[in-house]
């Protein structure tokens, strides 16, 4: 009890409160920016913690990156560019939901969602922190191999129409992650002799260059003509609240509940989670036919997911030291600066530190509405400014957001690489989500899949031999041939009726 | 520029081919049956599958252009308007360290501007004010090492 009025003290003060405030607005505003994520506006924020006391430090980032990545909604419903990874995968339907005059609506869920999300997240961080983070330290390679490609075959669900194009952009994807010399036998792979690539794809100016370039080639090319029956004023984001609330209360607890579970994973974090919850909550849905046409469901599932996972990613961070995504693991590289090293005896030592942090992501998650309400506010005046005005800033927010990523032109170069494959891929009908998810994901199936092979000495029944590895074999084997079936009995029905 | 199936089928078959083999290239981990040609030759196999896929698709499908222009590059100047902006940024790579990021930036935006027909007062206005906020931002702020070129230091 005394180590919570002891958490309380050190975070109820001026200088930790403003600190916070100053830091959520930072989140918000990185976030809100087309291509700068919530892990490049936590490392943006490392050089200015070396000049704070820890409590402020750690908080500026925790408030910092939850704001960031529920602010990546916005651009994402507004404009059809996710401001961080983590809003990509619905940030069509998001979109789809602006263009019918529903901006309102999409944003209040992403607000509302993203908060409870966050909320559910920090209760789970604090109860069961310990036991979950023994569960997911006895994951060893099949487990993480099985994970891995769980997600990869959901992405084959992200890719709406055609399930062959979903495969061919998760497989471009796939083949991106295996350049440079981040493989399990240490040789440069698709290098061609550059030495930038032998440090393998960066996933910023790729994700700008996917979804924000070849959107600006897209607009410039139609002569960039006004929003059409676009919503150019965002009402009262509150007003739907309630009915929400309501009528999907089953998919926000889903979201948050898997998006729990994926950021408790090591490696696993935020866009991973609203990927799968996207498109878990299709596959689950009493609507799936209205996915993509601006149905709120999935959106809330995986906003849920995002902000949920975000606060479970410090579950293994806290007390094992294994960073649950990009963004903890640069906070472990400042928690080790200021001192407080992460392990099972902090909760021992410095159980005030702990509880501080708690308390934080708490306050965190509360700030999320008013801030939340202030910046979408303001984004709309992003609508007013003529796209014809607005399309070559975004082109030079790229530019710099790219270069920014690796304080070189190289970035660039890789931004208009894939801003033009994106804008081919979009007019072949290949969806671009997948492609992502094949970057992030391809390094761990791979690692996962070559260290399995290594111990045991090539023989394929390691995946099954482990009871967790065989339950998530079997789940994706399941997936797998059911899947087979739908399509073998879709063309067997088609052929009967013709 | 809209691909048909077959020939969207036939670039990755003969893709996924040129992959499988290059991989082939990959050396082994000593004393492993996998290394690091594991997964990009898995890979492969994938895109020579999806490949063939299409291209069976394609074949029982009635016949298709091989390669149909969508809608919009048949507007007069949307081609070039592409073309433009691609340019653009390949300017950028090249002349940004020389001449510096609020120069190159303020020329790309005059260009695009005046291409996409907005104003000469608003062009001007738009692309000077872009140049310097971007500027302050996200060297001022972000510390970002934004190419200085011979422009002289900005005193914020």
């Amino acid at each position: 009890m005394n180590a919570i009025l002891a958490a309380f003290e050190l975070v109820f003060t001026v200088d930790v409160l403003l600190t916070l405030i100053s830091a959520a607005l930072f989140g918000l505003l990185v976030g809100a920016v087309p291509g700068l994520t919530a892990t490049m506006a936590t490392a943006l924020l490392v050089p200015l913690t070396f000049f704070m006391d820890p409590i402020p430090a750690v908080g500026a980032m925790v408030t910092c990156a939850a704001m960031a990545i529920f602010a990546g909604d916005i651009p994402g419903a507004l404009l059809r560019i996710p401001g961080t990874p983590a809003s990509a995968a619905y940030v069509d339907e998001a979109y789809a939901m602006t263009r019918k005059g529903e901006a309102e609506k999409v944003l209040g869920a992403c607000v509302v969602f993203s908060a409870i999300g966050g909320l559910f997240g920090t209760v789970v961080l604090i109860f069961a922190a310990p036991a979950l983070a023994e569960i997911a330290l006895k994951f060893s390679s099949p487990e993480y191999f099985w994970m891995a490609l769980l997600g990869l075959t959901c992405a084959a669900f992200i890719g709406a129409s055609s399930p062959i194009r979903g495969m061919v952009s998760l497989l471009i994807g796939l083949l991106i992650s295996t350049v440079g010399l981040n493989n399990p036998a240490g040789v440069p792979r698709f290098t061609f002799g550059s030495t930038d690539m032998l440090a393998g794809i960066d996933f910023i100016p790729a994700m700008i260059g996917l979804f924000a370039v070849s959107e600006v080639l897209r607009t410039i090319a139609a002569g960039a003509p006004p929003w059409d029956s676009m919503q150019t004023k965002v009402g009262n984001i509150f007003r739907d609240w309630g009915a929400m609330i309501r009528t999907y209360w089953r998919q926000q607890v889903r979201g948050n509940v898997l998006g729990t579970a994926i950021g408790v994973l090591p490696g696993a974090g935020a866009d991973v989670a609203a990927y799968v919850s996207y498109a878990i909550s299709r596959r689950l849905s009493r609507n799936p036919e209205k996915f993509g046409t601006g149905h709120v469901e999935g959106v809330i599932e995986s906003t849920s997911a995002n902000n949920s996972s975000l606060a479970s990613a410090w579950i293994p961070a806290l007390v094992f030291g294994i960073p649950g995504d990009t963004i903890t693991a640069i906070v472990i590289g400042v928690l080790y600066v200021k001192g407080i090293n992460p392990g099972p005896t902090l909760f021992l030592f410095n159980p005030q530190t702990i509880y501080a942090v708690f308390l934080i992501f708490i306050l965190a998650n509360l700030l999320m509405v008013p801030l939340g309400w202030l910046v979408i506010k303001l984004a709309r005046h992003l609508l007013r400014t003529p796209r014809r005005v607005l399309m070559p800033m975004i082109l030079i927010f790229c530019i710099v957001g790219a270069f920014a990523s690796n304080n070189a032109a190289y970035g660039i170069v890789l931004m208009l690489g894939f801003g033009v494959l994106g804008f081919l891929m979009e007019e072949n009908e290949i969806p671009i989500a997948p492609c992502i998810l094949g970057i992030v994901i391809g390094p761990i199936l791979e690692r996962n899949f070559i260290t399995t092979m290594i111990k045991s000495d090539g023989a394929v029944t390691a995946f099954f031999e482990r009871p967790i590895a065989a339950a998530l074999g079997a789940v994706v084997v399941i997936i797998w041939l059911s899947l087979i079936l739908g399509a073998w009995r879709r063309r067997s029905a088609n052929e009967q009726t013709s | 520029m809209r691909f048909s199936d077959t020939m969207l089928g036939a670039m990755l078959l003969v893709f996924g081919l040129a992959v499988g083999i290059y991989s082939q290239t990959f050396p082994a981990i000593p004393g492993q049956r996998y290394g690091a040609a594991a997964f990009p030759t898995a890979i492969a196999i994938g895109f020579v599958g999806c490949g063939l896929v299409l291209l069976v698709r394609g074949f029982r499908a009635a016949p298709f252009p091989l390669i149909t222009r969508t809608e919009w590059t048949r507007k007069p100047g949307a081609m070039p308007a592409i073309l433009v902006t691609i340019l653009c940024v390949v300017a950028y790579i090249f002349f940004a360290r020389h001449l510096g990021f609020i120069p190159i930036s303020i020329l790309i935006l005059i260009v695009l501007f005046r291409m996409l027909r907005v104003p000469w007062w608003q062009t001007l206005m738009f692309a000077f004010a872009a140049a310097f906020v971007c500027d302050f931002v996200f060297r001022s702020i972000l510390l970002v090492p934004l190419p200085q070129g011979f422009m002289p230091r900005l005193p914020w």
